[in-house]
């Protein structure tokens, strides 16, 4: 039982930091930028079909696919912002929601076009299968090493934020877009980087994924958006703190859930969700508005 | 006085059109009229959300997988009758709504979305684990169309398309007329001020989110309505009714169509089928095609089609509204 | 003299460290007209919010009617007959006139709630709203969206609105502020009329001291967030206290004035 359920939490945290990374991103888009990207779980889904692309056509070392995949994407998600999202700031909140939806379409539509409508599987990575002994199971030590990519990539986040000019600048800028250009911030600059960093997160996700899942398919981004916009809610949206717990705790307790009530694991969310919002309308770590 | 008479006359000649489909038209364009009128009864009542309240919600998918399911299991383990189906479907909804919508009314904007969004995919993901109720992936299949039963004694059956045809219409006309008299009325005014000023309208002494919730629930009926009408046309209902890509729907043709008026989102709902159609046609990538098509009217016309042409003749919408 | 409408009980709030108000402890009556004073950042808006429900209340307590309010949402407040207007204009822009003054109208019956009937044959309601509007000058633009009225017709119509709900105890917050005279006269002529037939109590938060002096009977001087003052305007000209608080500010106004009208 002990052994089950310590397998269980082990294998919820690394789900969990999964949608941690695409969740991360999504907040800090929303925190600065105010825009909710629906087109944020397709740089995920991006992210590793590049990295499929790599592994497959360049060279088989996946740690050289994880440095160009997300990078590669980083790409498209300037494409993104510099060319179309940038006009729509000014408009009503629908608008920018669709078209963000736009681009999932046409995302995923491209997606299959090139990769082909099925799944997609990297080639040998067996290199990465390694296993742990964690109390008389094996446990992947490629999942461990994910268990510690989540607080790598929180506490370099958190560092960037609060200890360096330019995250200063990037908080300036989430609270006060005016005060931010009146200290002669280029605001439009700003804006672009910050979305492209955001790609750059979900993309790695998408990278990282490749050998967790061992396939890739165009679905996988659609899955882990909605998880993402779960926990932007659950944390208090535009909250990181709030991102990275509500990530730990929907993947530990999906994990529960799909092991010991699989017809209803995402039953446990919702009423996780409903009994956060019905004490904290605002969410976890959200501010009241 | 004039104004009003020609307008009559539009809508009379516009329902004589639509009752004639059936007769002057092939099968294939009965059935896209059909799923017009369907997205019509969909988007009509969610633009009393979104277009009258200002409320943006990505989970009306649920309510309208509601209505499917709820008359697809009424069908199966009470009875076929599909006016007491399409009864159910659509009390099932607004349950589901009232439930929903408890939850996230208290909230605005973005956050309402995002909860709606949420509380959508959890009903999704019911309907695809819950097996043994629902059928899973596959649907729940073999919905039939039992002939209706009028007044004890009229039967008249449904069960070929041209017959059904007049069903859905039937339904489309009625909910269009209440979504018409629901934007005139006092409801629908207070409702124009939540739109405007939420705040005001509470210092006029209006409880906000009970109303908020109301037409919340009103507008998942109508989802729910039309969710139950494509079970009966489809014979099936599917988890994918409850996705949020198809919550975006009514979003979308609302949007497409123009969120002021109460045509608008019929007008974009036609030309979102009508389109998806013809890009079928071309190429297997419509979704490609249609994101475009969306990422122009989006980047280029942001009052929708009925906007633009407002725009061309130079007249305000006659609707209520902004 | 007459009964009274509103009290309130060591009312306190604070922002940070500042505080905006100081165990207020107030009553208004039935058909004083009062007006709030003080220098910017003194209160006055602040204790309108706490009244009216707009600020939750931090500590104290409020009655109306004999009836604890303190929690009360906003909008059952105003069922129970309190309103107000705002400093900046407020109203529905996208709504016309009359459907801007409809909405408190039809809300003070459960006719709000009816889906189907129709506004344009809801003859009392529209007879109502057309008596008002015709009151507060506005019935000749009744069918204008507001967002296209003029600076001054906004705010008629920003009183209109705070009107419609037939309100017991109104707060108006600056209802004059950006008024050119004409207009400004016939508001206050409104509030004199409605105040003498007595339905309505008006407390105003002012700036215009010649509007403050020849409205009130009753002035309140706050000053960071303390009740300074509380008399006629006859004792508050004469109090030392307020001499000090305004001196540098307004003074002219506050203390040249001298009361010309013969009423």
């Amino acid at each position: 039982m002990m052994q089950s359920v310590v397998h269980t939490v082990l294998a919820g945290l690394s789900a969990g930091m999964f949608i941690w990374l695409v969740a991360s991103g999504l907040t800090l888009i929303f925190g600065v930028l105010g825009v909710l990207n629906f087109a944020h779980g397709s740089f995920y889904m991006l992210g590793a079909y590049m990295c499929y692309t790599v592994l497959r056509y360049v060279g088989p070392d996946f740690w050289v696919a994880l440095l160009i995949a997300p990078l590669s994407v980083c790409i498209i998600g300037y494409v993104v912002e510099r060319w179309f999202l940038r006009y729509v700031y000014h408009l009503a909140l629908p608008y920018q929601l669709l078209l963000t939806f736009a681009f999932v379409l046409i995302f995923d539509n491209l997606a299959k076009m090139v990769w082909g409508a099925g799944s997609v599987t990297p080639p040998d990575l067996s290199t990465l299968n390694g296993t742990v002994s964690i109390l008389g199971r094996n446990f992947p030590v490629y999942n461990l090493f994910i268990i510690g990519v989540g607080p790598l990539v929180a506490a370099g986040l958190w560092l960037f934020l609060e200890r360096t000019w330019y995250g200063r600048i990037i908080r300036a800028a989430s609270s006060d877009r005016e005060m931010a250009a009146s200290i002669g911030v280029s605001v439009p600059a700003l804006f672009t980087a910050v979305f492209v960093f955001g790609t750059w997160l979900g993309a790695l996700g998408g990278g990282l994924a490749v050998p967790y899942v061992g396939l890739v398919t165009t679905g996988m981004g659609e899955t882990i958006i909605i998880e993402a916009f779960i926990v932007a809610v659950i944390g208090g949206l535009g909250s990181l703190k709030g991102a990275f717990l509500g990530a730990l705790v929907l993947g530990v307790l999906t994990a529960f859930g799909t092991r010991f009530f699989p017809a209803f694991d995402m039953f446990l969310t919702f009423i996780l969700m409903a009994g956060v919002l019905l004490v904290r309308p605002q969410g976890l770590f959200g501010t009241a508005r | 006085m004039t104004e009003s008479r020609i307008r009559y006359a539009v809508l009379a000649a516009l329902l004589l059109a639509l009752a004639a489909v059936p007769y002057v038209s092939g099968k294939f364009f009965v059935y896209l009229t059909m799923r017009v009128m369907l997205l019509g009864i969909f988007a009509v009542g969610f633009n009393l959300l979104l277009g009258q309240t200002g409320l943006l919600s990505f989970g009306h998918g649920a309510f309208y997988a509601a209505g499917a399911y709820g008359l697809g299991l009424f069908g199966a383990y009470v009875t076929p009758n599909p006016l007491l189906g399409v009864a159910v479907g659509i009390a099932a909804a607004a349950v589901v709504a009232l439930l929903v919508g408890y939850l996230c009314v208290r909230h605005t904007e973005i956050y309402f979305a995002m909860l709606t969004l949420a509380c959508g995919m959890m009903v999704f993901s019911f309907v695809w684990n819950a097996r043994s109720i629902t059928g899973g992936d596959d649907g729940f299949i073999g919905i039939m169309r039992a002939p209706v039963t009028l007044f004890g004694g009229l039967r008249l059956p449904i069960g070929k398309d041209s017959q059904f045809y007049y069903f859905v219409l039937a339904f489309f006309v009625l909910a269009v007329w209440v979504a018409h008299r629901i934007r005139i009325s006092p409801f629908g005014l207070v409702l124009s001020g939540i739109r405007e000023n939420a705040r005001r309208t509470e210092y006029a002494g209006i409880p906000v989110r009970k109303y908020r919730l109301s037409v919340f629930v009103v507008s998942g009926a109508f989802a729910g309505l039309a969710g139950a009408l494509e079970a009966l046309l489809e014979s099936n209902a599917r988890p994918f009714m409850a996705h949020w890509t198809h919550s975006a729907e009514p979003v979308l043709v609302s949007l497409l169509g123009g969120l002021s008026s109460l045509f608008g989102p019929i007008v974009g709902g036609a030309f979102f089928i009508a389109m998806r159609e013809i890009i079928q046609r071309y190429t297997e990538n419509w979704m490609l095609g249609f994101g475009v098509v969306l990422l122009v009217v989006i980047m280029a016309f942001r009052g929708g089609i009925m906007g633009a042409v407002e725009n061309l003749f130079g007249r305000r919408s006659a609707g209520a509204g902004r | 003299m007459g009964e009274t409408l509103l009290t309130t009980r060591k009312l306190s709030n604070h922002f940070g460290m500042v505080c905006t108000a100081r165990e207020l402890s107030l009553s208004f009556e039935k058909g004083v007209v009062t007006s709030i004073i003080g220098p910017n950042g003194a209160g006055k808006s602040t204790l309108i919010n706490l009244l009216t429900g707009h600020l939750p209340v931090q500590s104290g307590r409020i009655d109306f009617l004999g009836r604890e309010i303190t929690r009360m949402p906003i909008h059952r407040r105003v069922r129970m007959g309190i309103c107000r207007s705002f400093q900046v204009v407020n109203v529905f822009p996208g709504l016309t006139v009359e459907e801007n003054v409809m909405i408190p109208v039809l809300s003070r019956s459960m006719r709000a709630w009816r889906p189907i009937t129709r506004v344009s044959r809801d003859a009392a309601g529209r007879e109502e709203a057309e008596a008002l509007l015709e009151k507060v000058g506005l019935s000749g633009v009744r069918g204008t969206p507001a967002s296209s009225l003029s600076h001054g017709d906004l705010r008629l119509l920003e009183v209109g609105v705070a009107l419609a709900a037939a309100p017991t105890l109104l707060f108006l917050d600056e209802p004059t502020a950006g008024m050119n005279p004409v207009e400004r006269e016939r508001l206050l002529g409104n509030v004199r009329t409605l105040s003498r037939e007595g339905k309505t109590t008006f407390v105003l938060v002012e700036h215009d001291m010649d509007v403050v002096f020849s409205l009130s009977e009753r002035i309140l001087v706050l000053h960071r967030g303390e009740l300074l003052c509380d008399g006629t305007p006859e004792a508050v000209r004469s109090d030392a206290k307020v001499r000090e608080v305004y001196l540098g500010e307004d003074v002219s106004d506050l203390f040249r004035y001298t009361r010309t009208e013969a009423e």
